[in-house]
């Protein structure tokens, strides 16, 4: 896997936790999305998922899916995703893992993409309508164009099942992304017996750094995940608060400072001082 | 478009379960992987069950009404001066179009599957309505999604829908008709797929999903089959078929597939013209892509997302299509065209007037292209058309058309 994230799983965790955060890329522009990533990775999150927006995103719920509607609008594209992610390259060693539906990537072209990805800086891919078992192909061409440089990060479900786990096992790289529950992005998840027994008889299956996401937006679930996993994914619940703020008339100033306090709030839930 | 299109990291190797050619498959979120697996072994132990069987073939005949007919358009084919043309009456199926061909198979299979709860997508309505009557039928919960525009367009369908005792909910967001449908049924399928059974409308989706309802669909084709040997002696020479996701004329075409002889001609909305947002022409001018849970033709722009499309038709109004049409288009075997709106309700009013039948405005667009053929053929040429559904529920659309004097030649 890319030395980048390597170097996140085999060290201790900073917080309670090692915590991945999400945002969508050019919700509301690009130039925003990079100064929240910079400022995500400087207030201690380990990784950042960064999402390349699609007109029909099946997998999420209503807060990810406006932020896509805004970042189209505004008329973000892969391109300028890669882009955000070069230029945030300069300065940070944070890894940072794209989170795209196929189509986009599929136009692009795969080869040009795989390799306009790793030059830009990115890590991994979530590929939340690329079920690993068809993406044998993709990954057998992305492998044989980059080599290991990017992770295929395997999405794992309650309603997997042995088979699925099996296949899961060979050749992923990274960590799991572990589902708290059943359905799209967002809401709130409850961290129950079932949930917690589920991510622990994971590790009969795979190695691999266990992070559990969707639903994640209280200090308390992440403190009680921090028991059982390797990592926890905060995405639509970050997502929604900057948005809240840029729906606000607010000087340069307060927007920045409306900012910070939303960073200090994603450092605090994983008790990062 | 060429097989270059294809991109090469997409090509399949032999045949794979659940393709075609190197179209379909199942890019579905991890979560549906087990479902559809579940599907899939269902579908094939039902396939080999006869009490099943039976049961289907019991339904299609007591409660749809079939053998549906195969008339001769005798005033349809004097007008136009050339080929003879036979309609395939789906419009006379109980509910009104071919769709509970599909629905009774499946809700059978949700039925076997020990699932208690339905979902469903519709874009004309006819899939929600011939969803909420097999689910009446047999006391099932049915829950349909709908756009906002669709809704609006197809009214007399949604009442239809709620008198059968589901419920209609309406999809708010994106482009509010039949893609945006099917992403609020799949959001809801994700959620709840312990207990829901997904009822798809046509031959698009995810494996198993092409297969099963192609051949659920099929019965369409092996009666004209049976009927033009009968009556004709011998197999017709075109077969014309509507497309939206491809489910009328999958099951129309199929059994026609080795008959080269045999002409398959599937027709797209054009809408109103060639650009950006002003038709659904997916296979004719669309290019292959990932929507729905497969890889196949569909409306995008140079950055892969999925265009907005326009069609007179509620039910031809979609991005995508089904990836064994972009397969039949891939290998040559069928011929895609494309039909403007204006040229679907004047094939209506044609036919309306010629023989006495108003068409639904999608299979009117597989009428407006025999209208343009059958007049380059002499009386020898046999044309059948499928006429997928009758045009109860588009009145209000057509009166717009005649009230902006759009209607006329
Ligand atoms: C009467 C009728 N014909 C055709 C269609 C198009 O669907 P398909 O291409 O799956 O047959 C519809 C869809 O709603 C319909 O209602």
């Amino acid at each position: 896997m890319s030395k980048r994230l390597d170097r996140i799983f085999s060290q201790p965790a900073k917080g309670k936790t090692r915590l991945i955060a999400y945002l969508m890329a050019g919700d509301p522009t690009p130039e925003t999305t990079l100064r929240r990533l910079k400022g995500l990775a400087d207030y201690g999150v380990d990784v950042l998922e960064l999402g390349v927006p699609f007109s029909d995103p099946i997998a999420d719920g209503p807060v990810i899916q406006s932020a896509g509607e805004r970042a189209l609008k505004g008329g973000m594209t892969l391109v300028k995703t890669l882009e955000i992610v070069r230029e945030f390259r300069v300065l940070h060693e944070t890894p940072v893992l794209l989170m795209s539906y196929l189509n986009p990537l599929l136009r692009y072209g795969w080869g040009k993409f795989v390799k306009d990805a790793v030059e830009a800086g990115v890590d991994g891919l979530i590929l939340p309508d690329l079920p690993w078992k068809e993406g044998t192909n993709l990954r057998t061409e992305t492998k044989r164009l980059v080599g290991t440089q990017l992770s295929f990060i395997p999405i794992v479900a309650q309603t997997s099942q042995e088979e699925d786990l099996l296949e899961l096992s060979i050749g992923s790289q990274g960590f799991i992304y572990v589902l708290s529950r059943n359905g799209i992005t967002g809401g709130e998840a409850e961290i129950s017996a079932k949930v917690t027994g589920f991510i622990n008889g994971l590790k009969q299956h795979t190695q691999l750094p266990r992070c559990v996401g969707f639903g994640i937006q209280t200090a308390k679930q992440v403190h009680c995940l921090a028991e059982y996993c390797d990592g926890v994914i905060i995405g639509s619940a970050i997502v929604r608060q900057f948005s809240e703020l840029d729906k606000k008339e607010l000087s340069e100033l307060e927007l920045r400072k409306g900012e910070t306090e939303i960073l200090e709030w994603v450092a605090e839930i994983n008790s990062i001082k | 478009m060429t097989t270059s299109s294809i991109d090469p990291v997409m090509k399949i190797e032999g045949r794979t379960a659940g393709r075609f050619g190197d179209f379909g498959g199942a890019y579905v979120p991890e979560i549906l992987v087990p479902a559809l697996r579940e599907l899939a072994k269902a579908y094939e132990s039902a396939q080999k069950d006869e009490a099943f069987q039976l049961e289907f073939k019991d339904l299609l005949q007591n409660y749809v009404g079939r053998p549906s007919l195969f008339y001769h358009a005798e005033r349809l084919s004097k007008h136009l001066g050339g080929a003879e043309i036979y309609l395939k009456r789906e419009d006379l199926n109980h509910t009104g179009a071919h769709k509970i061909n599909n629905t009774l198979g499946q809700i059978l299979l949700a039925k076997r599957m020990g699932k208690s709860r339905i979902i469903a997508e519709t874009g004309a309505g006819q899939h929600g309505v011939a969803t909420a009557t097999a689910c009446a039928l047999f006391g099932l919960k049915c829950v349909i999604y709908m756009g906002e525009e669709d809704i609006r367009r197809q009214h007399l369908n949604v009442l239809r829908m709620r008198l059968l005792g589901a419920e209609v909910c309406s999809v708010t967001i994106g482009s509010r008709t039949l893609k945006d449908a099917i992403n609020e049924a799949m959001r809801d399928w994700v959620a709840h797929v312990e207990d829901t059974f997904y009822c798809f409308g046509t031959a698009a989706g995810p494996h198993p999903y092409p297969t099963i309802v192609r051949d659920f669909q099929t019965i369409i084709g092996e009666e004209t089959r049976r009927q033009a040997l009968k009556e004709l002696g011998r197999l017709p020479d075109t077969l014309i078929a509507c497309v939206g996701g491809g489910s009328n004329a999958i099951g129309f075409f199929y059994p026609f597939i080795e008959d080269q002889g045999v002409k398959l001609i599937g027709v797209e909305a054009g809408g109103k013209g060639d650009a950006i947002g002003e038709h659904a022409s997916t296979l004719t001018l669309g290019d292959p892509g990932v929507l729905h849970g497969s890889y196949s033709y569909l409306l995008q722009d140079d950055d892969g997302q999925i265009m907005m499309t326009h069609s007179v038709s509620a039910g031809l109004d979609y991005p995508g299509v089904g990836a064994e049409h972009s397969y039949l288009k891939e290998i040559g075997r069928a011929e895609y065209v494309r039909v403007s709106d204006i040229e679907a309700v004047r094939a209506t009013q044609i036919l309306c007037q010629t023989e006495g039948i108003l068409p639904a405005l999608e299979s009117a667009h597989a009428i407006a292209h025999a209208v343009k053929l059958a007049p380059h053929y002499g009386p020898s040429h046999v044309i059948v058309v499928n006429l997928s559904g009758r045009g109860d529920k588009d009145v209000e659309t057509l009166e717009e058309y005649m009230e902006r004097g759009e209607y006329h030649e």
